[in-house]
C-alpha cells in the first residue's frame, strides 16, 4: 500500500518533534511513506471562516495532489488537517455541482479522492499488534499515563469513521501492546481550545485547567496526545494553570509516537524530548529499563525486531 | 434569500429538524463565554432573526470541536452553522463581534498567500502585536526559540499555487452572488 504523509504547519514548526518522532517510528517499524508533493496549508478553520469556497478547496488542493500521486490513503498526524481534509471532501464529493466548483477553482480534476486517515488509525490496527509487541525493548510498565485523544481524531463520529467518540480506545489499545497500562479518566475528548491559545489564552487555560486537574485526580504522571494543538496548549501553559491550581503542575505531555519510539530503544534525539517546556526525560529516566527477559531471549519471532 | 435559507445553502444544515434539547449548548467547551448559547444560535437562526446572531460572539467562539454536532440527536451540525454564520457575516460587510478571532483568521490566510504553508511564529507573534498579547507571552516565545520549535520565516515563493485557488475561489464567489 503506497501511503502519502501530510505533516500540516504545525509539524514543521512548533510541533517538529512530532514530526520527528512519527518519521522514526514509521522507519523503525519499516512503514513507508511519501511526503505529499506541493502540499499547502489545510487552511484550518480561518479559510473557511472568509470563504465557503476557499474553506472547501484549500484541503482539497492536496487531496487532489495525493489522488494524482496514486496514494492509497493519505496519514495526516495532525487532527485538524485531518478533520478539514475529510471534511472537504465529504461535502465536497456529494454534491456534483459544489465538485465541478471545487474543481474548477483548484483546476484539478477530483474523482476518486483517497482517504485520510490519522496514524493511529493505521498503527491501531490489530494486524500491527505483534509487530509492535514484539519490538519493544524498554520496559514502561511504571508510567501512570492517561491518553487524550482531543476533539477531531474521532470526533464527529458520522465524519471520522474511527474509533468512539466519547470514549476513544485505539490510543490506549496501542500503549497496552507496549506494556503500558494507560488510566482511565473522563476527558479524554474534551476540547484543549486549539488556536485560541494566540488569541484568547486565558480560555486556553481555563480548558486545559480542567484536564490537569482531571488527569491529576486519575493518578497520571503524564498525558499522552495525538494531536500538535494539544501537545502545544498543554505542555506551554502549565506555568499559568499552575499559578491558578496554587502548586506547581510540570507535568510531561508527550506524543503516542515519542513514547512508541522510547519504548523501542529509538535514540532520544530522534524522539525530540529536547524541544519539550516541560521536560519529559527525567520521568522516563526513572522508569526500569530495558526489560531483562527480552534482551536476554536473544531471539525474537518478528521480522522487524532488532533484538 | 431568507436568513434561515441562505444559512441551509452555506452549510446544508436543516435548523427546523432542532427540538431544543441542548445538548450542544450542554457540552460546548465555550457556552460559558458566549453570549447566545449554540441551543440559542440554532433557534435564532430558525427563527429569521439574522442580526442577532451575525452580530453575536458565539459565531465567532465557536473553535469547531464539534462536540456539538456529534452529540445532536437530530443530526443538525450546529458548528457547520456557526461556520456558515461567520462567511455570512462577512459578507453583509459585518465586523467579528470578537475582532481579535477576527484578525486573526485574517492575518492567517494573508500569510498562506505568501507561502501557501503558514509559518506559525509569523501567524502568532502578527496576530498578538496587533491585539496587544505579544508582550504576555514574550517568555513562552523565548522559550520555544531556545528548544527549536520557533523556525525562521522561510522567503515567500511558494506560495502562487494558494494565490491561485484564493483568486479563483473569492472570484466565483463573488460572480455567483452577482
Amino acid at each position: 500500500m503506497r501511503l502519502g504523509y501530510y505533516p500540516g504547519c504545525s509539524l514543521e514548526g512548533i510541533s517538529a518533534e512530532y514530526d520527528e518522532s512519527i518519521r522514526a517510528l514509521f522507519a523503525h517499524l519499516e512503514i513507508t511513506m511519501e511526503d505529499l508533493p506541493d502540499w499547502i496549508c489545510c487552511g484550518t478553520l480561518a479559510a473557511p471562516s472568509l470563504s465557503r469556497l476557499l474553506g472547501l478547496a484549500t484541503p482539497l488542493w492536496n487531496v487532489a495532489q495525493a489522488e494524482k500521486a496514486g496514494y492509497e490513503k493519505v496519514i495526516a498526524p495532525c487532527s485538524a488537517c485531518l478533520y478539514h481534509f475529510k471534511h472537504a471532501t465529504n461535502v465536497v464529493m456529494e454534491n456534483p455541482p459544489l465538485r465541478a466548483e471545487v474543481e474548477a477553482v483548484l483546476e484539478l480534476p477530483l474523482n476518486s479522492p483517497p482517504p485520510t486517515i490519522h496514524p493511529l488509525e493505521l498503527l491501531s490496527d490489530d494486524g500491527f499488534e505483534a509487530l509492535i509487541r514484539g519490538s519493544v525493548k524498554r520496559d514502561l510498565s511504571d508510567l501512570k499515563a492517561v491518553c487524550y485523544y482531543g476533539c477531531h481524531i474521532s470526533r464527529p463520529a458520522k465524519l471520522m469513521q474511527f474509533d468512539d467518540p466519547e470514549n476513544p480506545q485505539s490510543m490506549d489499545r496501542l500503549l497496552n501492546w507496549v506494556g503500558i497500562q494507560t488510566l482511565d479518566w473522563p476527558r479524554k475528548v474534551d476540547c484543549c481550545g486549539a488556536h485560541f491559545s494566540m488569541i484568547k489564552p486565558d480560555y486556553v487555560v481555563d480548558m486545559c485547567q480542567h484536564l490537569f486537574e482531571s488527569a491529576l485526580e486519575a493518578g497520571a504522571e503524564a498525558i499522552i496526545v495525538g494531536c500538535p494543538m494539544c501537545h502545544a496548549n498543554l505542555d506551554t501553559r502549565q506555568e499559568a494553570i499552575a499559578a491558578k491550581l496554587g502548586h506547581a503542575l510540570n507535568m510531561p505531555v508527550l506524543y503516542f509516537s515519542q513514547v512508541l519510539g522510547y519504548a523501542f530503544g529509538l535514540p532520544d534525539k530522534e524522539l525530540g524530548f529536547k524541544r519539550h517546556i516541560v521536560d519529559p526525560l527525567p520521568l522516563l529516566k526513572c522508569l526500569k529499563s530495558p526489560l531483562p527477559t527480552l534482551v536476554t531471549s536473544g531471539t525474537s519471532h518478528f521480522p522487524h525486531s532488532t533484538l | 434569500m431568507a436568513f434561515r435559507d441562505e444559512i441551509q445553502t452555506l452549510s446544508g444544515q436543516n435548523v427546523n429538524l432542532c427540538f431544543q434539547c441542548s445538548k450542544c449548548s450542554s457540552g460546548c467547551p465555550l457556552a460559558d463565554k458566549m453570549d447566545l448559547k449554540p441551543a440559542q444560535v440554532i433557534h435564532s437562526i430558525r427563527l429569521g432573526r439574522a442580526d442577532s446572531v451575525l452580530n453575536s460572539q458565539s459565531i465567532w467562539l465557536c473553535v469547531d470541536c464539534e462536540t456539538c454536532t456529534s452529540r445532536c440527536p437530530q443530526g443538525v451540525e450546529p458548528a457547520s452553522a456557526m461556520s456558515a454564520a461567520r462567511v455570512l457575516a462577512l459578507q453583509k460587510g459585518i465586523k467579528p463581534s470578537v475582532k481579535v478571532i477576527g484578525i486573526y483568521y485574517r492575518g492567517f490566510v494573508d500569510n498562506m498567500r505568501l507561502n501557501g504553508k503558514i509559518h506559525d511564529a509569523s501567524v502568532a507573534g502578527i496576530t498578538q502585536l496587533l491585539t496587544g498579547q505579544l508582550i504576555a507571552d514574550l517568555p513562552l516565545a523565548m522559550k520555544l526559540l531556545v528548544r527549536g520549535r520557533v523556525k525562521p520565516p522561510p522567503l515567500p515563493l511558494g506560495g502562487g499555487r494558494f494565490r491561485k485557488i484564493y483568486r479563483n475561489a473569492l472570484a466565483r464567489e463573488k460572480e455567483s452572488r452577482a
